[in-house]
């Protein structure tokens, strides 16, 4: 992440604290971000005022993961890795075999693995969970 | 306010999980905005933003 588009996020996060003060703020950051890089560029704005940070929370396309590991490894763990949970999304579209496999893979290189899907709402609960138990 | 951090690759489904997760925590009262880069802006159109009472902003190349 580039220090003008660093600069951009945490005057986004300050503003948003000064004059909305959300209960949650989400930042959806651009596929190229790896989750190491959003801890330290959105912990830079409580230098200025105070907020929480956390949880990061990161992606992994299933029916596309195949492709992704072998093309781009580097970003997908450098996604994996320091994220406080991984979700791997669109997981109705694979069979439970699969998508347990994955979760072995990336479980690899972080702890809280699980799967998600849009149909019947598979793992947002857990995300619900985890959004509250930090708040 | 909590800074929660959705990342992932295109496609990955970062814009649907926040949908969802806002209009629960709209549901329970709970308030939301979020900070999208430039591709994903259009995941958020007014008529969501209107019903969820939350703030949008862009950031370009993030």
């Amino acid at each position: 992440m580039g220090c003008s588009l660093a600069t951009s996020l945490v005057s986004e996060i300050k503003k948003f604290r000064r004059d909305i003060d959300p209960d949650f703020l989400f930042v959806e950051p651009s596929e190229m971000v790896l989750t190491h890089e959003m801890r330290d560029v959105t912990s830079m704005g409580l230098r200025d005022v105070k907020y929480a940070v956390g949880p990061f929370i990161t992606l992994v396309d299933g029916p596309a993961f195949e492709v992704s590991w072998e093309e781009r490894r580097p970003l997908i763990l450098g996604q994996v890795e320091g994220a406080d949970i991984v979700a791997v999304t669109r997981s109705d579209l694979l069979d439970t075999g699969r998508v347990q496999e994955i979760i072995e893979v990336l479980r690899e290189y972080t702890g809280n693995v699980f799967q998600m899907s849009v149909t019947g709402n598979a793992g947002l609960w857990k995300v619900m969970d985890i959004l509250y138990l930090n708040s | 306010m909590r800074v929660v951090s959705v990342s992932g690759v295109l496609g990955s489904g970062k814009t649907t999980l926040i949908r969802k997760v806002i209009t629960l925590l709209s549901e329970r009262g709970g308030r939301a905005g979020v900070i999208v880069n430039e591709d994903g802006e259009e995941g958020y159109p007014q008529d969501f933003i209107e019903t969820h009472g939350i703030h949008v902003a862009q950031i370009r190349g993030g």
